[in-house]
């Protein structure tokens, strides 16, 4: 106490240390607790989400079958490989903080964020692949291309939902307000061969005993507007994440972070590793499950 | 340890200036990081938000004084009740003790500098000005016809008015919650003063330990369903809409997820204060204070586990009822708990009705009855009859503004001179506690007949034989304003002609008695070391209260 006293020039304030606080121990714990329950409060809000999913898939296994189905597994799961390898970069970057070592910290904050940028970039892609293929739920947000009048006829020789078959859709892509299309309901037919409906899914997808294309389009939207603000959610956290890392590569340029004062660093990287998980379980509910359905 | 004087603690070391003209300038006001201004910021605005959802109140009041709808068309009626609980709820309650008193008051309790984070604690304010001001742009644009508790497919489907804007104002506002207590959780873990156990806590932090518990895990779960009723409302996909495949209970499982919870941030903050007031007013050591403590903690993880309570005749099924309904009936339990110790303290104590107090008795009453009347509507056969009657109206305003709004009122009235420096006229204190108190049975007393009659809430008119009690209860509702604006005056009145209040008017031996009045910014001259127990009044608590006591008492006879 009695340093207090003295003139403030010749305290010795710690690097970072914040006013409110006796020593850097305290503001660590501080900010740590802080940190973890910033996540804990994460959870609960794609908690919500996440039982939104379980509601509408064990209501319409079916549709969201058919759905994932749809999906391109091969650019989820490599998104998931560039994710796990940025959390190793992650980790390492908060390793070489530790050390000390600038010069590898700012190359693994760099990698770091490349592979953050790369799983981006291959959202997008997908993203656009729904754009084309008029899978985006909300109206108008989908790709308009007018009816060929030449070809008007083509429109008449309208088969069954169910005997649409896989991909066939896509040459004859019209769609003249963008609203959500999906013709193919050949699960439902395949399910109600073998009995596997569900209570919900025989009032939901039939009228009149016969199968309704429109209702089972219906509850192929829910799971096409979950997966788009489940991911769509999660990228926007990428997003943020990666101006965390644009200001930690700055302030590592900077020389901010030594084996004394790496709470920053460390913090950062619990936040990355979240998200990571998160993505973790988005990708086999998304984009797996129900594929045995069809494969 | 010596021991210091009771009546000035802090004078000593009187520093020259304090954290109110510690810089005066509104900058200094609008980037600090003091949690005492941004306490006071809170208090102003929350006040604000309160006159307006008590005018909404008042309008709600005259209309029912005829059993016609004349005074109101129906939609605008709709309006007027909707904004008024979501002004109340979302803006005023949920707010208003931990953000105002709790930001005050708990790091000079536990003998802080600051909470550990204040600049999120600053963010926490300009996000809940932030949601205000984006409520308040949609309530003048039209406002809002849903009911505070959105209920789908309304909401989504067939309402005209402004949900979106709303629903985000309140997922926007949520995040000053979830900020404000996740700040308490670590200040309250790391920046206990040497020697502050968990367990010399005082129990008003202990109320709002549980209290962020709830804010932090609660809150996101009604982000994400505000949210989801907003992109639901623009796109029309169905998620809550039943005629293309969704599901609107989910909705209400999902609001209520929350919103029950959200009951208990209304109050346990309220609990917390009174366990203050009783025990200093009593002046006696608080009983049973581990059962104190932990049934807020209780009340908490239990609050999580009750929200189908709501949602009995929604189409749940009758066995998810019936655990809901146990649940809900074991959640009394803590509340309980908390209601005996109060009273086992009161029993030989030596108890002064000071105006705080009227408040700590006032609360004892309307929230026994509050949370008896909720066992009626946890009780899944009787409550077939009650829902959507004014009994579930009258139920939850005993326990909202009967509990909360009489423990803020009686906390502000507490720590007002702590606060400000100042003492308020206890003359016209008392005279406006009797009126709130006599005035708010009097408003909702009524409604509980009128709902056992089967009255159903939320509409404009009503048959003739309804009128009595409605009068009844609207004249109740003049009284209670009158009662809830008195305050406004005396209070402002202490601020310029008060007397000093000095350190430690009550002679209580609490950590935030023991700092100079107002305090200054660092909150202690010099950083306390804690030697004593909560609430302890003796010798062992290091204050000389009987000197201080004989003092008083030969400068008053001279
Ligand atoms: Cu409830």
């Amino acid at each position: 106490m009695s340093t207090h006293e003295t003139s403030d020039k010749f305290v010795y304030h710690e690097p970072g240390l914040q006013h409110q606080f006796e020593d850097m121990g305290q503001q660590e714990e501080s900010v740590s607790i802080g940190m973890w329950a910033f996540l804990a409060q994460e959870i609960m809000f794609f908690g919500g989400l996440f039982t939104a999913y379980l509601v509408f898939r064990s209501k319409y296994p079916m549709a969201f079958a058919a759905g994932s189905n749809h999906l391109n597994a091969f650019w989820g799961g490599l998104n998931t490989l560039v994710l796990i390898v940025s959390s190793l970069t992650m980790a390492l970057t908060v390793y070489y903080a530790q050390k000390g070592n600038r010069n590898m910290q700012v190359i693994l904050i760099m990698l770091t964020m490349f592979f953050g940028s790369v799983f981006l970039g291959v959202k997008a892609i997908e993203y656009t692949d729904k754009y084309n293929h008029g899978i985006v739920p909300v109206t108008g947000l989908n790709k308009v291309v007018k009816a060929d009048t030449k070809s008007e006829h083509a429109e008449v020789k309208e088969k069954p939902c169910y005997e649409v078959s896989h991909g066939e859709e896509e040459e004859e892509y019209v769609n003249p307000r963008g609203e959500f299309q999906w013709k193919d309901c050949s699960l439902v037919k395949l399910a109600q061969d073998h009995n596997y409906l569900t209570s919900a899914e025989k009032i939901g997808y039939f009228s009149n005993g016969e199968i309704d294309a429109d209702k089972f389009r219906d509850k192929v939207r829910i799971f096409f507007f979950l997966y788009f603000v489940m991911t769509g959610l999660h990228a926007l956290h990428m997003i943020v994440g990666l101006g965390l890392m644009t200001w930690l590569l700055w302030t590592a340029w900077k020389k901010y972070y030594s084996a004394d004062y790496y709470m920053p660093v460390e913090m950062s990287g619990l936040y990355w590793h979240f998200v990571d998980i998160v993505w973790i379980f988005l990708f086999p509910l998304l984009y797996l499950l129900g594929r045995h359905f069809m494969h | 340890m010596q021991t210091q004087d009771a009546i000035t603690p802090g004078y000593a070391m009187r520093p020259k200036l304090n954290y109110l003209n510690n810089g005066t300038t509104l900058k200094s006001w609008l980037l600090t990081k003091d949690h005492k201004r941004i306490a006071i910021m809170y208090l102003i605005t929350v006040s604000l938000f309160f006159m307006m959802g008590g005018l909404y109140a008042a309008t709600i009041r005259l209309e029912l004084l005829t059993p016609a709808s004349d005074l109101l068309e129906t939609g605008t009626y709709n309006k007027v009740f909707t904004q008024h609980g979501i002004l109340m709820i979302f803006f005023f309650l949920i707010p208003s003790i931990p953000a105002v008193l709790g930001n005050f008051l708990i790091p000079i309790m536990i003998g802080a500098k600051d909470l550990a984070l204040p600049r999120i604690n600053l963010l926490s304010l300009y996000i809940y000005w932030l949601a205000g001001g984006m409520a308040l742009w949609a309530l003048m644009q039209g406002g809002v016809d849903t009911g505070w508790t959105f209920y789908t497919p309304y909401s989504t489907t067939f309402s005209n008015s402004y949900v979106m804007a709303v629903g985000l104002a309140i997922f926007i506002n949520g995040f000053s919650s979830i900020l404000t207590g996740l700040n308490f959780i670590v200040t309250i873990h790391t920046m206990r003063a040497p020697g502050m156990t968990w367990f010399r806590l005082p129990l008003f932090v202990w109320a709002h330990y549980a209290v962020s518990l709830v804010m932090v895990l609660g809150t996101p779960v009604i982000a994400i369903t505000t949210l989801l009723l907003a992109i639901e409302r623009i796109s029309h996909v169905g998620i809550f809409d039943p005629s293309i495949g969704g599901d609107p209970i989910l909705f209400q499982h999902l609001f209520w997820f929350y919103s029950h919870p959200a009951v208990y941030i209304m109050i346990l903050p309220g609990m917390g204060v009174i366990s203050e007031l009783i025990s200093s007013f009593s002046r006696k050591k608080i009983f049973g204070y581990e059962f104190v403590a932990f049934s807020s903690i209780a009340i908490a993880v239990f609050g999580f586990l009750v929200w189908g309570h709501h949602l009995f005749v929604s189409g749940q099924s009758m066995y998810a009822g019936m655990v809901f309904s146990f649940l809900t009936m074991v959640v009394a339990v803590p509340s309980a708990i908390k209601m005996f110790n109060w009273a086992a303290t009161l029993y030989k104590g030596s108890i002064s009705f000071d105006t705080p107090m009227l408040y700590g008795i006032g609360f004892m009453g309307l929230f026994l009855i509050g949370g008896l009347t909720g066992l009626f509507l946890g009780a899944i056969g009787l409550t077939v009859h009650l829902t959507d009657t004014y009994f579930v109206v009258a139920h939850f305003h005993y326990v909202m503004v009967g509990g909360q709004v009489i423990a803020y009122l009686g906390g502000i009235h507490y720590w007002w001179p702590k606060m400000t420096g100042k003492m308020y006229s206890e003359f016209w204190g008392k005279i406006s506690a009797m009126l709130v108190f006599v005035g708010f049975n009097l408003t909702f007393f009524p409604q509980f007949l009128l709902g056992y009659q089967g009255m159903p809430r939320r509409y404009a008119a009503y048959p003739e034989e309804f009128q009595v009690l409605n009068i009844f209860s609207t004249a109740g509702a003049s009284v209670l304003g009158i009662g809830l604006v008195m305050p406004v005056i005396y209070l402002g009145h202490s601020l310029i002609f008060g007397k000093d209040a000095g350190d430690n008017p009550w002679l209580l031996p609490g950590l935030e008695w023991r700092t100079t009045s107002p305090p200054p910014t660092e909150n202690f001259a010099v950083m306390p070391v804690v030697t004593w127990e909560a609430y302890e009044y003796g010798e062992e608590s290091g204050l000389d209260v009987e000197a201080a006591k004989r003092r008083l008492a030969v400068e008053a006879a001279t």
